[in-house]
């Protein structure tokens, strides 16, 4: 059994409120019906390129989202149209740019795997390409002096990668204020976790502990877990300046990308991951505590669809940017 | 004008002072940037001047630090990266072609990155082949990148203060062995801009182009030249991105031949895009095929005399314009 971070539901229920509770669920469920209908069109030829759904990791970035204040700095992997979503960029704004278009929210220029927001980096294609560039954003705040914090996403893939530990490292040793956010989803495309990383179930919490570094380890399957544990982790880095790693131990329910179909995992594992899918887990709890009724869900559920919906067609009205602007951006034109 | 006689390191160090007195967002890190004063001292003083804050010493992670840096950039401040030598920097390419050469086109514009990443570039002395690789050519092939490589004090001084200024991510090439040549130069702030090449001895034989450390020998060939009764027309390109070819071909118009010295490998390197280029714009102005003196295709030798074979030369220099001139 994982030794995840002690959160009170309950209490994290009373202080939310029915307001904010209900709009958290609206969040999950956007982002479920965006990635669902977005590859829908994917496959109906709209959309290109690779594609990484954020279907069953949900509630961890919502979480983080919703306990860390939009002024911070973010920045994730490949798999982002969910951030960039819950940063407010809208839904129109990520279509468009699914399909390429003018409207999109790099203008057609970065795509599925590079979407962004005034305060979100990236959108980052290579793995591991965003964890220094994150923690750069922290170093820009504690060398200014102001109070942001930046907040790392990445696969479980990534820990892997030597410019994880190596900027574990810088941030101890230069005193960071970055939170570094692993989604294990247990699978770095086909290859399970445990046979990508050495120790695997003990790994993030020994490397951080040897760069001397706080860490948890969240069910992220879980709204209010995640949440007791970024509130927890979001108070400690601001109060500390310091990093700290949390481990979200998720389940992806799609393939590693729209052409990956998962072979190497049986239809009997898949639909147990399913049956801990956070939407339904966060309703429940929401109903069985009479927060929400059914016809409240279905209402909103309903809601995001019509949201989905509306960004495709404007998605697919969107004009393709002109040809002559191809070359406009590849420089910064203005002067310093 | 008042003039002051000093040595590269100085004038390259000069810029960075006088940019982090301008601008409190400028800051320099890399590693022995600080403690040790720099490895070439180009960053000496600096951190009894500006303080652990801005001068910021680095353990050995150059993917990472490079990758703090662009964050920094990407988020407001106006990083300058010490690679201790550029050989190190192909440890850090994720983030400097991945990242900041890429970030402002493929956000639509959201973000950009002022950045310079700077250190010493090419051959030193038998430091073999690890450590003696010129990559002009490497960076210049993607999109995004500025590329300077400049020959003397007055150059690098000036360039390096317009690249710290520059709102997108310059790759800024020094080499070791010219870090002591000293010039006279202005001890007046003064800016050089970016993407002009100086025509250093005017002529009408024959257009030499070259630029870093390579202009030196290209200076003593134009000098036996001249006295050979060859009137060379020396142009030190100074930015290798974006080129300065209008005032190249506007030379070769005039001269009729061409030749591009290089530290770096013919193969794909700088000269092959002169040479593409002035065949493209000067096709009926050339009286010959424009000609080069690279490094020769191995990887650099430890052992001297093999290494100054590899190397080009002043012999092969005044050769090569004999060559192409048939005379």
């Amino acid at each position: 059994m994982t030794d995840f971070y002690p959160s009170n539901s309950d209490a994290i229920i009373r202080s939310l409120g029915r307001e904010r509770l209900t709009a958290i669920l609206q969040k999950m469920l956007l982002i479920r019906h965006f990635e669902l209908r977005a590859e829908a069109a994917y496959q109906q030829g709209h959309i290109g390129g690779f594609f990484h759904s954020y279907v069953g990791q949900e509630a961890i970035q919502t979480a983080a989202c919703e306990v860390i204040d939009h002024t911070n700095w973010f920045a994730t992997s490949y798999r982002c149209h969910a951030l960039a979503l819950l940063l407010g960029a809208t839904p129109d704004a990520l279509m468009a740019e699914l399909f390429g278009k003018e409207s999109g929210n790099a203008h057609g220029r970065g795509g599925s795997m590079h979407m962004f927001s005034d305060h979100m980096l990236g959108g980052f294609g290579i793995v591991s390409n965003q964890i220094s560039a994150a923690a750069g954003a922290a170093f820009s705040a504690k060398y200014r002096g102001t109070k942001e914090i930046s907040v790392c996403f990445l696969g479980d893939g990534a820990m892997a990668q030597g410019t994880f530990h190596e900027t574990l490292n810088l941030s101890s040793l230069w005193s960071l204020p970055c939170l570094f956010v692993v989604e294990n989803n247990e699978w770095g495309m086909g290859t399970h976790v445990s046979r990508a990383v050495a120790n695997s179930e003990q790994f993030s919490g020994l490397l951080a502990k040897a760069y001397n570094i706080e860490s948890m380890k969240l069910d992220g399957m879980d709204f209010f877990n995640c949440y007791g544990g970024f509130e927890e982790a979001y108070k400690k880095v601001r109060t500390s300046g310091r990093p700290f790693v949390i481990e979200c131990l998720t389940e992806r329910f799609k393939g590693h990308s729209i052409s990956d179909p998962g072979l190497y995992r049986t239809k009997e594992d898949l639909k147990r991951c399913m049956e801990r899918d956070p939407i339904p887990l966060l309703k429940n709890t929401l109903v069985a505590k009479g927060i929400i009724t059914e016809a409240d869900y279905e209402a909103i559920d309903k809601a995001c669809r019509e949201r989905v919906l509306a960004s495709l067609k404007f998605a697919d009205e969107s004009p393709f940017p002109g040809l002559k602007t191809l070359g406009t951006g590849v420089y910064v034109e203005e002067g310093p | 004008m008042s003039m002051q006689n000093i040595e590269m390191r100085e004038a390259l160090r000069q810029a960075i002072d006088e940019e982090m007195t301008r601008d409190a967002n400028v800051f320099i890190l890399g590693e022995e940037v600080a403690q040790y004063n720099g490895a070439y001292k180009v960053t000496k003083g600096l951190l009894a001047k500006y303080g652990e804050k801005r001068v910021i010493d680095t353990p050995i992670s150059e993917l990472s630090f490079a990758g703090i840096a662009v964050g920094a950039a990407m988020t407001g401040l106006r990083p300058i990266v010490e690679f201790m030598s550029f050989n190190f920097s192909y440890l850090a390419t994720d983030q400097i072609i991945n990242t900041a050469a890429k970030m402002h086109y493929m956000s639509g514009g959201r973000f950009s990155v002022p950045i310079v990443f700077r250190g010493p570039n090419g051959a030193a002395a038998q430091v073999a082949c690890t450590h003696s690789q010129s990559l002009e050519a490497l960076y210049a092939n993607f999109p995004g990148l500025i590329v300077i490589a400049p020959s003397n004090a007055y150059d690098g001084k000036g360039l390096l203060k317009s690249a710290i200024r520059n709102p997108n991510p310059v790759i800024f090439l020094e080499h070791e062995l010219i870090y002591g040549d000293r010039m006279d130069i202005p001890t007046e702030e003064y800016l050089v801009p970016i993407g002009k090449a100086n025509i250093v001895t005017r002529g009408t034989d024959i257009t030499i182009v070259s630029w870093s450390r390579t202009m030196k020998m290209c200076k003593a060939a134009q000098e036996e030249l001249a006295k050979q009764g060859i009137s060379v027309e020396l142009i030190d390109a100074r930015t290798i991105k974006p080129l300065d070819l209008d005032t190249i071909a506007t030379s070769v118009q005039k001269t009729h031949f061409c030749l591009v010295v290089e530290e770096g490998h013919a193969f794909a390197g700088i000269g092959a895009e002169v040479g593409f280029e002035i065949q493209d714009t000067c096709f009926d102005a050339l009286d010959a095929p424009v000609a080069r003196v690279c490094q020769l295709e191995t990887p650099m030798p430890y052992s001297k005399i093999l290494e100054a074979e590899s190397l080009p030369n002043v012999a092969r220099i005044i050769k090569a314009a004999h060559n192409t001139l048939s005379r």
